[in-house]
């Protein structure tokens, strides 16, 4: 009976340390299958980029098209619904528009973003406080280009007249700086009610030879345009920007980033960032073209150049001064 | 940094509220671009997003109908001066403007009465140029005479003036013989706030100037009041010897603007004005039958007009305007008369008949005052004024603009007609603007018009073919025909002064008694009152090149315009009490040419104008006979010579706008017309002004000197300034 009693004692001794090597084997391997399977995926899948549309299909087809485009095979565009959860991932979020870069934000403030389709003012504040982590391609035009814009179609102007309220007289303080290298000057005229903006604008019109409007949705604004145009032009002066569809409105001419452009950007940023891990900081477009109202040009007997005409010029002023100014 | 701020400049930045709305602006572009999603395929690498994007938040604001013809379609030569520049150059009366258009004088007669005209054919009355002030016709109703001086147009709400060179009776009717002036004044919307200047100089010239208004989402409004005084020539001249010369005016005008928007597609625009004043007159050169006293002018107008202007869409507006203008003038004096005088008027002998060495035998020379009596050359005219005017715009090379017009004008005066009376107007118009190829633009307008005061009717056409190249030039070819029939007063005069309060008693017998022309004329021989006018006609061609070119640094712009024209019937002769000899008498053939050229570089604008005009006159009438019975080719002469005192050969300016540092702008003017009556206009102005940007004002400060370069007067013998060198200080004020 008794010799019976260590061969008892061992089985179970074996099973123990058969079953701590299965464990250790089973750790092991599930520690090392993940690492196998990604380091797999990455030499055979391309990585993930996820974008974030504006809710407008035609809008974020486009914008996703062209930047698949860019992006060819290096990376899968991978759109996220409403309802899919962001947070966790790595991978960096294209975001369209600033309501969807506010939703990224929001769920994840970790994420790696890079907006498109939102303004210098919108996004600087989120890319200083997180370099790297949240960059942009701005769509606002820079004001120095927009204000070239006006002296390529005028190239008598000197003197450009600016709008604004005290809450946005900052966006044209670096405007002002630059345009000296440009044999211009602009005076700012502050207006923060209704009451005061035709008797602010009508200042503003005996000094400027053309009026310069910014992103600035306090001054230029759908219920405000109608009587900033229509008193410009009765005074036989020229309105220039902010943008595309402020043109269709009446102002005489805006220059505009096509969105080619700002695709092929976007993709050199993404391509940057999962190389390096960070996004370059957040930029204007390279390239501009520009929109013009011909039928405002020759009402005003003002003989307006070929669009690309005046592009080209502006590019050449924004040479000529000192380097660029933008 | 330049900054008109009234908080501090860097301000630190506020929670931008606009952020809503932008995140709402991008919303609502995402919704615009759903409703295109078709179009805005992805493949599309011009993606237009912008357009579409906002399209559906900022309206078209400046749709077609709100454009204005360019240059290079409009149907003939069209010069424009800005308020801006008006102001700019140191202008300080409105007549003084047309100086800076091709082609046209200004002078003064009578009492510094201020006539300008456009290729001459006039003297003291102006008459064959339409004049308009936002629409309105502005000459006085049944005397066609323009009174510069008391219109309720004060300079600072000069928008901009256009000169339509040439008839154009086609578009604005029967007394648009020569051009027509379309005075344009600020919108409403454009002046509130408030605003005031002061302006004084040399001889007594003082202009004060106030506005006040406001813009609203339902209402525009806009109120002034201007204050003109001036002095006028300093003196006259008779037998060598300097006399004072009472011709200066004080004018008070009170003007209200207004526009009520009912809808974005309807507003109705009220304005209303009156004028008070008087304008000084001096019994040496004005009024009838030997004033004793000065027979100042009581002024004393108004004007009501609204006009409501319908879009019913993009491509199709119309508008309905009436007005109602009266012009009343009280011209009260005292005349004296020697008891020659009445002998004369009891045994009915005219009291201007000269006797047989020349002599006035009922006013002799040194015969002293018999009598004195009161008489007035009181008038009040009306105007009523209706208008419709459609615009239809089928497509961007098919225009077609028609309306239909009435105008009643009624003349009350005891002096002028004995009475009241009216004359009726009415008139159809319409053009057709047609772009078959982008370089070339038709135009076809006429307008047939009817008047009470010849009992015709009369159709008046104007075709024109502008080439244009490149948006940048156009070369037009303009025919054009027009006709000016006569005003009520030369039509139907019952011209009579009723004597009163005629003292001493025993002339008491006087007392009521009107002194016609009939017991007044000089010469009966030249009499023709009775005689039916006729409509005097003009026929013009036209060709003119306008041009731009731009520059690397600036814009040159040129206007050149040469025509030919023939006038047949023009209307000439005397209109006084003792001598009514107007007939349709005179014929002139004239050609020319005109220039208006600008050059603008940063902050220098250069401007000038030329005028050549070679006129061919000669007297058609029938013939003129002296109280011998001979033909008085002497006076027949003097008829035609009568229309052409104002016609120069050569006229111009030249001008200059700078910027200078500090916030100066400096700007010089040179004008000249040579060939007046006496002698030829020249003068130099110069002017530097101060601008102020302030936190919620902007002011101006500014000094402007005029330089007359010839001493003599020009027209008249009597209208002289002492100081050649006229000075004017200015300050102005805008919140």
């Amino acid at each position: 009976m008794t010799s019976s009693r260590p061969t008892e004692s061992v089985q179970p001794h074996n099973l123990q340390a058969l079953r701590s090597f299965t464990t250790a084997l089973v750790c092991f391997l599930f520690w090392l299958w993940p690492s196998a399977s990604i380091a797999q995926s990455h030499q055979t899948a391309s990585p993930v980029i996820y974008i974030v549309g504006s809710g407008n299909d035609a809008l974020d087809r486009h914008v996703t098209g062209l930047l698949a485009d860019q992006l060819g095979d290096e990376a899968t565009l991978m759109p996220i619904r409403d309802d899919q959860s962001m947070i966790g991932t790595d991978s960096p979020v294209v975001t369209i528009g600033p309501v969807a870069f506010s939703k990224i934000r929001q769920m994840n403030r970790d994420a790696p973003i890079l907006a498109l389709m939102v303004e210098k003012t919108f996004i600087q504040g989120y890319a200083n406080r997180s370099p790297g982590q949240v960059s942009a391609i701005y769509y606002d035009v820079p004001l120095v280009r927009q204000a070239l814009t006006g002296k390529a179609i005028l190239p008598q102007s000197r003197q450009i007249a600016l709008l604004a309220s005290t809450e946005s007289v900052e966006i044209y303080e670096d405007l002002i700086d630059q345009l000296s290298a440009y044999n211009l000057q602009a005076r700012v005229f502050i207006t923060d009610s209704d009451d005061q903006l035709i008797p602010t604008l009508v200042r503003a019109l005996t000094y400027g030879d053309f009026v310069l409007a910014g992103s600035d949705d306090a001054i230029y604004n759908p219920r405000n345009i109608k009587h900033i145009l229509l008193t410009a032009y009765r005074r036989n002066k020229i309105v220039i920007g902010p943008s595309q569809a402020y043109v269709k409105a009446g102002v005489l001419a805006s220059s505009y980033a096509p969105f080619p452009v700002m695709a092929e950007m976007a993709g050199t940023y993404l391509q940057g960032y999962l190389a390096e891990g960070h996004f370059p900081e957040p930029d204007y477009p390279g390239e501009y073209r520009v929109e013009a109202n011909k039928q405002v040009a020759r009402s005003l007997n003002i003989p307006l150049p070929e669009r690309d005409w005046i592009a080209e010029q502006v590019d050449e002023l924004l040479q000529s001064g000192q380097g660029g100014a933008e | 940094m330049s900054i008109t701020n009234y908080l501090p400049e860097n301000q630190s930045r506020q929670p931008r509220t606009g952020l809503v709305f932008r995140l709402s602006l991008l919303a609502s572009a995402i919704i615009g671009i759903t409703a295109t999603t078709a179009s805005a395929a992805p493949a599309d690498q011009d993606f237009n997003a912008g357009f579409i994007s906002f399209g559906d938040d900022i309206p078209e604001v400046l749709t077609t109908t709100r454009l204005r013809q360019p240059k290079t379609r409009v149907p003939g030569s069209t010069t424009v001066i800005t308020g801006d520049m008006i102001r700019d150059l140191g202008i300080m009366n409105l007549y003084e403007v047309f100086r800076l258009v091709p082609g046209m004088v200004v002078n003064f007669v009578g009492s510094h009465q201020p006539v300008t005209t456009y290729h001459g054919t006039v003297h003291y009355e102006q008459r064959r140029m339409q004049v308009l002030v936002d629409g309105r016709t502005s000459h006085k109703a049944t005397l066609s005479d323009m009174d510069w001086e008391t219109m309720p147009v004060p300079l600072e709400m000069i928008e901009r003036i256009e000169v339509a060179r040439g008839p154009n009776s086609a578009a604005y009717g029967i007394n648009a013989f020569l051009g027509t002036i379309n005075i344009i004044t600020r919108d409403p919307a454009d002046t509130a706030g408030v605003e005031t200047r002061v302006v004084s100089g040399s001889r007594g010239y003082l202009r004060t100037f106030g506005s006040v208004g406001d813009a609203g989402p339902d209402v525009d409004w806009r109120l002034t009041y201007e204050k003109r005084k001036f002095d006028g020539f300093d003196y006259q001249v008779d037998g060598g010897e300097r006399f004072p010369f009472r011709n200066g005016h004080d004018i008070n005008s009170f003007t209200y603007d207004s526009r009520l928007k009912f809808h974005d597609q309807v507003d109705l625009e009220l304005r209303t004005g009156v004028v008070d004043g008087t304008k000084y007159n001096d019994k040496d050169k004005t009024a009838e039958l030997n004033p004793f006293d000065d027979p100042d002018i009581d002024v004393r107008d108004y004007y009501l007009q609204s006009k409501l202007n319908v879009r019913t869409s993009d491509r199709h507006f119309f508008h309905v305007m009436a007005s109602v203008e009266n012009f009343n003038r009280r011209q009260p004096y005292t005349i004296s008369f020697p008891d020659e005088a009445v002998t004369c008027l009891e045994n009915g002998t005219p009291l201007f008949r000269r006797d047989s060495n020349r002599d006035f035998p009922c006013y002799p020379d040194d015969a002293p005052i018999a009598g004195f009596a009161e008489v007035d050359a009181d008038s009040e005219d009306t105007r009523l004024e209706f208008e419709l005017q459609d615009t239809l715009i089928i497509n961007n090379d098919l225009k077609v603009a028609s309306g239909a017009g009435f105008r009643k004008d009624t003349f009350r005066s005891e002096t002028y007609f004995n009475g009241r009376g009216s004359n009726y107007q009415s008139r159809f118009f319409g053009n057709l603007e047609y772009t078959p190829l982008s370089w070339l633009t038709l135009n076809a307008g006429g307008n047939w018009e009817r008047t009470s005061t010849t009992d015709n009717s009369y159709f008046s056409p104007r075709l024109a073919a502008n080439f244009t190249f490149n948006n940048r030039h156009a070369l037009r070819f303009v025919y054009s025909e027009a006709v000016r029939t006569p005003d009520g007063f030369e039509q139907n005069p019952d011209w009579g002064y009723t004597l009163r309060n005629v003292s001493p008693a025993i002339y008491s017998d006087l007392e009521g008694r009107r002194i016609t022309t009939q017991e007044a004329y000089e010469v009966q021989g030249w009499l023709t009152l009775g005689r039916d006018l006729q409509e005097e006609h003009i026929i013009s061609r036209e060709i003119s090149y306008f041009g731009q070119f731009p520059l690397e640094q600036g814009m040159l712009s040129i206007e050149v315009r040469g025509f030919n024209d023939e006038l047949r019937d023009m209307i000439s002769g005397v209109i006084q009490l003792k001598d009514w000899s107007v007939d349709n008498n005179v014929a002139i053939d004239q050609k020319g040419f005109e220039v208006e050229a600008m050059l603008e570089y940063p902050g220098t604008t250069l401007r000038a104008s030329y005028g050549y005009l070679d006129q061919d006159t000669w007297y058609t009438g029938e013939p003129i006979f002296n109280d011998d019975g001979d033909v008085d080719t002497v006076k027949q002469q003097r008829t035609t010579d009568l229309l052409t005192r104002m016609s120069v050969r050569h006229s111009g300016s030249l001008a200059v706008i700078q910027d200078l540092p500090w916030g100066l702008k400096a700007s010089s003017a040179f004008y000249w017309a040579d060939e007046f009556g006496r002698s030829q206009f020249e003068r130099f102005d110069a002017r530097i002004a101060k601008r102020i940007y302030q936190s919620r004002y902007t002011a101006e400060l500014a000094f402007t000197m005029q330089h007359y370069l010839n001493r003599d007067p020009e027209l008249s013998s009597d209208n002289n300034i002492k100081d050649h060198n006229q000075f004017f200080v200015e300050a102005g004020v805008r919140f």
